[in-house]
């Protein structure tokens, strides 16, 4: 398959504002959900002292003397020590989707815009700490991967990245996702934090390959979608053209039983996509292209 | 307009079937195509009852009419057949009854009572011979007697040759001048024969004489038929009283043509702004 010719959307109005005081408040919920990544507490290559107390306890023969509490132990006599959370190097994978559908918005911006911002706030709280940041972009001909690096050159890299734009119309790729995913799970090794930004739609089969990466990562879902994909306003009849196939429909907005059937049918297609990332204890986030999406993220990953 | 749910909308819409968005334009074009026919100035053949026809029933009543090649007998079939052709014709044509043998013997006059002319058919019975072209002659006299009123027909039913009397061409001739067809029906099968009246000797032949009957069809202008069973019978007799007491003109339709446009033109309209996108194609 060959690769297809990108281009930033026309109605392009960009992430809005990332404040770093927002996205420092992001950053432990972050952190917390790529822990959980981690089978117990076994020590791993480049791991390093953190700074969150686990616990306090009595020193042990073995334990590393430069741990030693001189409060505790001037308190009680006893030898205590402090042992801290050990904080992981990780590694995080941003999954993009840059497939036509994703070039659509009503509200104040593109879905494309909001999942750029998505990503550029996951990748700046991923370097820190040391972290690697990995990207791979899907939806427009083979996967585009950004290999793990760190800091700086991480960040530059997926933001030229994800600012290259979405596939044109026309392009149609039902396999994108799942091709990513195991593309993804066959190269990354290391258990980490993956985040998976996507509208979910137009996509085949990629439960079971997300089911394979889930064994050994952490996955968090971020699904952008927009008001109008959830309920049809009435503004009479309509010729609707998907981005992706080209499928045309002729549809009569003015009545009421049409968009009452098209809004519920949206939100059985969306609980059953919540149900099913439940069932992977996939963490979800619904982020809309109406309102402020940055807020709503830091709610849900608080 | 781009909606990348329209998978969703395609499952809402799904269950319009395609072939409705075409139902405009058909109607359109089946308008046009009316339309094309109604200026062609179509015109159509309706036959209209003649109130004021006369028609006499000359039917033979001789000695061969008892044979039973048409069942039960040529006499039982005759009389049935006479009674279709009385309900075939419109109520205000004149019926009348001439039945013959030797001489013409049951006369009924043309009258749109059918009563008097059913009881006439009825009453006769077979014997005798066969005297045609007296027969003839008084029917004529009694159509001549009420021709004022419109046009007049004689039905002869026989069944073998004119034994006795005038010669029944010359009085079809005559008929024919004066423009009174002679519709003969010959009835029977060649090879029948019946049972010797006295009672001693060979049966006798009676053969039907169609040759005789065609040519005093011929000579009025008429059409002849033949019958060898009931049902031919009765479908001669039904077709000549359809025919005789009523008249096909033709007059156009031009104006029903144009209304049939004009509906499925309104009909292409109105399917056009539920069925389709608004757009009259």
């Amino acid at each position: 398959m060959s690769r297809v010719a990108l281009a930033p959307p026309v109605a392009r109005q960009g992430p809005g504002a990332l404040p770093n005081e927002v996205i420092d408040a992001l950053d432990l919920g972050v952190a917390r959900r790529a822990m959980r990544a981690l089978p117990g507490a076994h020590a791993m290559p480049r791991a390093g002292a953190g700074t969150e107390l686990a616990q306090l306890r009595v020193y042990q023969p073995g334990d590393d003397v430069r741990h030693l509490d001189p409060a505790a132990t001037a308190r009680t006599g006893v030898p205590h020590v402090r042992l801290h959370v050990p904080e992981r190097a990780l590694t995080t994978w941003v999954l993009v989707d840059v497939s036509p559908s994703m070039a659509f918005g009503t509200a104040e911006r593109l879905k494309a815009d909001v999942a750029e911002g998505a990503a550029l706030v996951i990748g700046r709280l991923a370097v820190r700490r040391g972290g690697g940041l990995a990207a791979a972009t899907f939806g427009a001909g083979p996967a585009h991967v950004l290999r793990p690096r760190s800091s700086r050159a991480a960040l530059a890299g997926l933001s030229r990245l994800v600012g290259e734009g979405v596939a044109p119309d026309g392009h149609s790729e039902p396999d994108a996702l799942a091709r990513c995913l195991l593309r993804v799970a066959s190269v990354a090794r290391l258990p980490g934090l993956v985040a998976i930004i996507s509208d979910f739609r137009d996509q085949q089969a990629w439960l079971r390959p997300l089911g394979v990466l889930r064994a050994r990562h952490s996955v968090l879902a971020i699904e952008v979608g927009d008001p109008r994909e959830r309920e049809l306003p009435a503004v009479g009849r309509l010729a609707l053209i998907d981005p992706e196939t080209g499928q045309r429909v002729e549809v009569d907005t003015s009545r009421a039983s049409v968009r009452e059937r098209f809004a519920a049918l949206e939100r059985e297609r969306g609980a059953e996509l919540a149900r099913e990332l439940r069932r992977l204890r996939v963490d979800h986030v619904e982020l809309s292209t109406g309102g402020d999406w940055l807020l709503e993220l830091g709610k849900r990953l608080r | 307009m781009r909606f990348p749910a329209v998978a969703t909308v395609k499952l809402v819409v799904g269950t319009l079937p395609s072939w409705r968005r075409h139902i405009p334009t058909a109607l359109l074009i089946a308008a046009l195509a009316v339309l094309a026919l109604a200026l062609s100035g179509p015109r159509t053949t309706v036959s209209t009852p003649i109130g004021s026809a006369s028609i006499v029933l000359v039917t033979d009543h001789s000695g061969s009419m008892e044979a039973t090649d048409v069942l039960p007998s040529r006499l039982d079939a005759a009389q049935r057949a006479a009674h279709t052709f009385v309900a075939q014709l419109p109520s205000a044509a004149r019926v009348g009854v001439v039945g013959f043998s030797t001489q013409p013997d049951t006369v009924q006059a043309p009258v749109t009572d059918r009563a008097p002319v059913l009881s006439a058919i009825d009453s006769q019975s077979a014997s005798g011979g066969t005297d045609t072209g007296d027969a003839l002659a008084l029917a004529m006299d009694l159509l001549r007697q009420g021709a004022a009123h419109g046009p007049s027909a004689i039905v002869l039913l026989s069944d073998g040759a004119a034994n006795l009397g005038r010669d029944p061409i010359a009085v079809a001739g005559t008929a024919g001048q004066q423009r009174i067809p002679i519709y003969t029906v010959a009835l029977g099968s060649q090879d029948t024969t019946i049972p010797d009246p006295t009672g001693f000797g060979a049966p006798i032949p009676v053969p039907p004489d169609p040759a005789l009957l065609q040519r005093i069809a011929d000579a009025s202008h008429a059409r002849a038929f033949t019958a060898q069973d009931q049902g031919r019978l009765n479908g001669i007799y039904k077709q000549l009283g359809g025919q005789l007491g009523s008249v096909r003109h033709t007059h156009e339709v031009t104006a029903s043509f144009a209304l049939a446009a004009l509906a499925l033109l309104i009909g292409a309209a109105v399917a056009a702004l539920r069925w389709s996108s608004g757009r009259i194609p």
